[in-house]
């Protein structure tokens, strides 16, 4: 039975390369290979030597601050406290295992899988074998994948073949401990005990250890001082004292077999650790195998609840895969009458689409909370108070450039999420313009509202001191900030007409990504990276008339009539020159989106 | 009220439809037959003005497809095999959507007797995700009926449905054929045809071979036997082969 699960993994694995050769004769899949490949090769293959590597001019500057760090001396020390805070990182994954498990983590079967296999002839624990003969697949690739990152990590010495058994080893008994986790798991659900007797149970061994392992620390060792701080080979002399005794240490000496492989610093303590790692496996192994319980309908709900999830993500309704579903209905975010512009139908729908907190009230809310804290933070005079008006007012104006610039990425509640209704939305009687910009008004309402708070948070705690206050007086300062509101929601506008323009211009593309859903190869990944560059260029381009016409006219006309006058003056033309683009490009893509053609272009 | 003339569709070296004319008056119910991949889905596509014709003439209601798009689309609706609905709109929703974008001044008034007659007045509140697939099928008629279309394109109307919902959903083609509309439909199911047709067109890669009221069909296909069925009609027209 096992040969002919076998049989389907590989004939599987090899149609997969083979089609992912054929669609390369395709442009865009080439050029994404092409791209995604260099990007692969200079980001890892290039420093691929490992501690013996000679390459050191094409080296990173973290690689070679890594690189240089350790001594051989050093290295014996730093080792143990690695491998104690590894078996550390494992307890906690595993802990996770098991007070918050996931039906699909441990009984990963495909949907496929679950209607060939279920029914067919095949023991529970055969269907187990093939369960872990599946994982395997891809616990290889993973750790041929981790092995080409951690092999540029040369303080741990080793080489690349230790480092791949060590990851597999790692990968291994981490698999196989989810599935017994989920097995034993269904047992216990099976056996009456309910998730929340099962958490606290979990935690309340946890407290014990931890309980334990405090009491120990109070009485045999002595608790930290300055001095175990004073450098780092005292804090990691007392942290291996706290990690390597008593019951943590005792509870920790699995994990550290598992993580020994991969930590082994030469072939010869790879050799004596591989012994240790093999036991805790096999005891994994064996646990598994005797787990005779009912876990095929876990299985099939989380494969059904995994496939929705791709074809939702598939759809362009999600980024990430595991976004929570949204399943309740509720109220429109305002009245939408029957006539006026068709365009804020689409702005009512989208908002629907999005998370109950995007709306006005939360928005005013947290407007009246920044005003608050503001004033308290102004009216404090402390050198404290003043340090974290700085922090906050930099952390401000940090958030509001991500979400103008990386927002339109994830606010997605646009032509993107909607292109597969592409041939409903064509039906309506529209010009393409008026739905491409129905389309967007959700994202830039959105994005623009968070930039406005984070703008806001900015304004009233940065105050500038010095010379700087002389130039920045508050008038030019409010100026500013009003004009970088204004502007706010035409840049937004943009950025998202580049990205609903990219599936408009170039739907085979977007189509290739979307049907990958997360992941999906080395040409996907390239052509992510083309679509990434590409848009930064082309908002590069589109701002540059504004931001050149801006400059020349503050430089200009603030001596004449002052500085905040100019800055307004400015902010003014930016509007035009920015408004002038957003309908161009909103013509342009909207005439482009009358004439696409979905059944031609919307294939893989 | 439909007018077709050359319509031709290819897609790169392909032609999934050539040089097709027809013309459907208010009140004739077109049934398009033939078998898979004969460009049936293709042609009520181009003649929804979802996609681009590669070149011929299609009018509805009076208004070049091409040339004056929007003015056709608000006379006509489409009706995909496969419900296409917003999945955070529930039913009430999607009608007063599809409402704004139609201009349909009087939504409320023409929505409560429409979800009346499809049987889904007592979901108005339901999200898609809480709908049947027959459900969710009334639900997508509801939103391409609530403009009150001239023109209506259905693509394999009756996928999914229960023995009941067909013979709701025939009932409903008829009475807006009863009121003036003119219908193309598309099915491979020929007893539907039989029973909710007035003409018949088959189309086999691409080509009309035949074209007329059903009883002229029969003539046609009739080889001097008096009674002949649609599906023997089909097969013989076709060559019982999809090639």
């Amino acid at each position: 039975m096992l040969r002919a699960l076998l049989y389907l993994r590989l004939t599987s694995l090899k149609n997969q390369i083979i089609s992912r050769a054929k669609r390369l004769r395709q442009l865009k899949y080439l050029l994404g290979a092409l791209v995604g490949g260099a990007y692969v090769y200079f980001l890892f293959f290039l420093n691929f030597g490992g501690a013996s590597g000679s390459r050191g001019a094409a080296r990173t500057a973290a690689t070679q601050a890594l690189a240089a760090l350790p001594s051989p001396e050093a290295l014996t020390q730093t080792l143990p406290l690695i491998a104690a805070v590894s078996a550390v990182l494992l307890l906690g994954i595993v802990i996770l295992a098991w007070v918050i498990p996931s039906n699909s983590r441990g009984l990963r079967f495909t949907e496929a899988e679950t209607a060939f296999l279920f029914p067919a002839p095949i023991s529970r624990r055969t269907l187990i074998h093939c369960k872990l003969l599946s994982s395997q697949f891809s616990i290889l690739f993973t750790s041929l994948f981790f092995t080409l990152i951690s092999n540029r990590w040369t303080f741990l010495g080793g080489n690349a073949l230790t480092h791949a058994v060590g990851w597999w080893f790692v990968l291994s008994t981490l698999n196989l401990h989810f599935t017994g986790a989920a097995l034993t798991l269904s047992r216990l659900v099976e056996g009456g005990v309910s998730p929340l007797r099962r958490r606290l149970t979990v935690l309340g061994g946890l407290a014990v250890v931890v309980g334990l392992t405090v009491a120990w620390v109070w009485r045999d060792l002595r608790a930290p001082d300055a001095e175990d701080f004073a450098g780092v080979a005292p804090f990691t002399a007392y942290l291996l004292g706290l990690l390597d005794h008593g019951v943590l240490g005792t509870l920790l000496v699995p994990f550290k077999f598992v993580v020994g492989p991969f930590l082994a610093p030469d072939a010869r303590t790879f050799l004596f650790a591989l012994a240790p790692a093999l036991l805790v496996m096999l005891a994994h192994y064996s646990w598994v195998l005797r787990m005779e319980t009912s876990f095929e309908e876990a299985s099939l709900a989380a494969a059904e609840k995994r496939s929705a999830t791709l074809a939702s993500v598939r759809e362009g309704k999600r980024v990430f895969a595991s976004t929570h579903t949204h399943t309740h209905a509720r109220p429109g975010p305002f009245y939408l009458g029957s006539s006026g512009r068709p365009e804020l139908a689409f702005l009512w729908k989208n908002l629907l689409s999005t998370a109950t907190y995007f709306n006005l009230r939360v928005l005013a809310t947290a407007a009246a909370i920044i005003l608050v804290g503001s004033k308290w933070f102004l009216t404090g005079t402390t050198p404290d108070i003043r340090a974290a008006r700085v922090v906050v007012g930099m952390i401000s104006l940090a958030a509001g450039a991500y979400v103008l610039l990386l927002g339109p990425h994830l606010a997605r509640q646009d032509l993107r999420g909607d292109m597969p209704h592409a041939d409903i939305l064509k039906t309506y009687p529209l010009r393409g313009w008026e739905l491409l910009l129905g389309q967007i008004l959700a994202p830039v309402a959105i994005l623009t509202g968070l930039t406005w708070l984070c703008l806001l948070a900015a304004a009233l705690t940065l105050q500038p001191t010095g010379r700087m206050a002389l130039t920045f007086t508050p008038p030019v300062l409010w100026a500013i900030a009003l004009g970088i509101a204004a502007v706010t929601p035409f840049v937004g506008a943009l950025q998202l007409l580049i990205l609903n323009g990219a599936t408009i211009i170039f739907p085979a593309w977007f189509h290739s990504l979307r049907a990958a859903g997360p992941g999906g190869g080395i040409e996907l990944m390239g052509q992510r990276l083309i679509f990434v560059f590409g848009q930064f260029i082309v908002i590069l381009t589109a701002l540059l008339p504004a931001s050149l016409t801006a400059l020349a006219l503050i430089f200009a006309t603030q001596w004449l009539i002052g500085a905040t006058a100019a800055i307004a003056l400015a902010t003014l033309v930016v509007l035009v020159v920015l408004a002038g683009e957003v309908w161009c490009a909103l013509w342009w893509l909207g005439e482009r989106f009358d004439r696409l053609d979905v059944s031609s272009e919307l294939r893989p | 009220m439909i007018e077709v003339s050359g319509l031709t569709k290819r897609y790169g070296g392909f032609t999934a439809v050539r040089d097709l004319s027809l013309a459907v008056q208010p009140g004739e119910v077109l049934g398009l037959v033939g078998p898979n991949g004969a460009g049936k889905t293709s042609t009520l596509r181009c003649l929804a003005g979802i996609i681009p014709a590669t070149a011929g003439n299609v009018r509805i209601a009076g208004h070049d497809i091409s040339t004056d798009p929007v003015a056709a689309k608000r006379a006509l609706a489409f009706f995909p095999d496969e419900p296409r609905l917003f999945d955070y709109l529930t039913i009430r929703q999607h009608l007063n959507f599809v409402a704004r974008i139609y201009g349909v001044a009087d939504h409320e008034a023409i929505a409560g007797p429409l979800l009346e007659e499809l049987e889904i007045a007592d979901k108005a509140d339901q999200l898609p995700g809480e709908l049947s697939r027959g459900m969710k099928q009334k639900l997508a008629i509801a939103c391409g009926l609530l403009h009150r279309p001239s023109v209506m394109f259905f693509d394999e109307p009756l996928t999914g449905l229960d023995p009941l919902g067909i013979r709701r959903m025939k009932d409903s083609i008829l009475k807006r054929a009863r009121e003036g509309a003119a219908v193309i439909l598309s099915s491979h199911l020929l007893h539907l045809l039989q029973e909710v047709c007035s003409h018949v067109l088959i189309l086999k890669k691409g080509e009309k071979i035949a074209h007329g009221t059903l009883p002229e069909i029969s003539a046609q296909f009739a080889n001097g036997e008096s009674i002949v069925s649609l599906e023997e009609i089909f097969i013989r027209a076709t060559g019982g082969s999809e090639h």
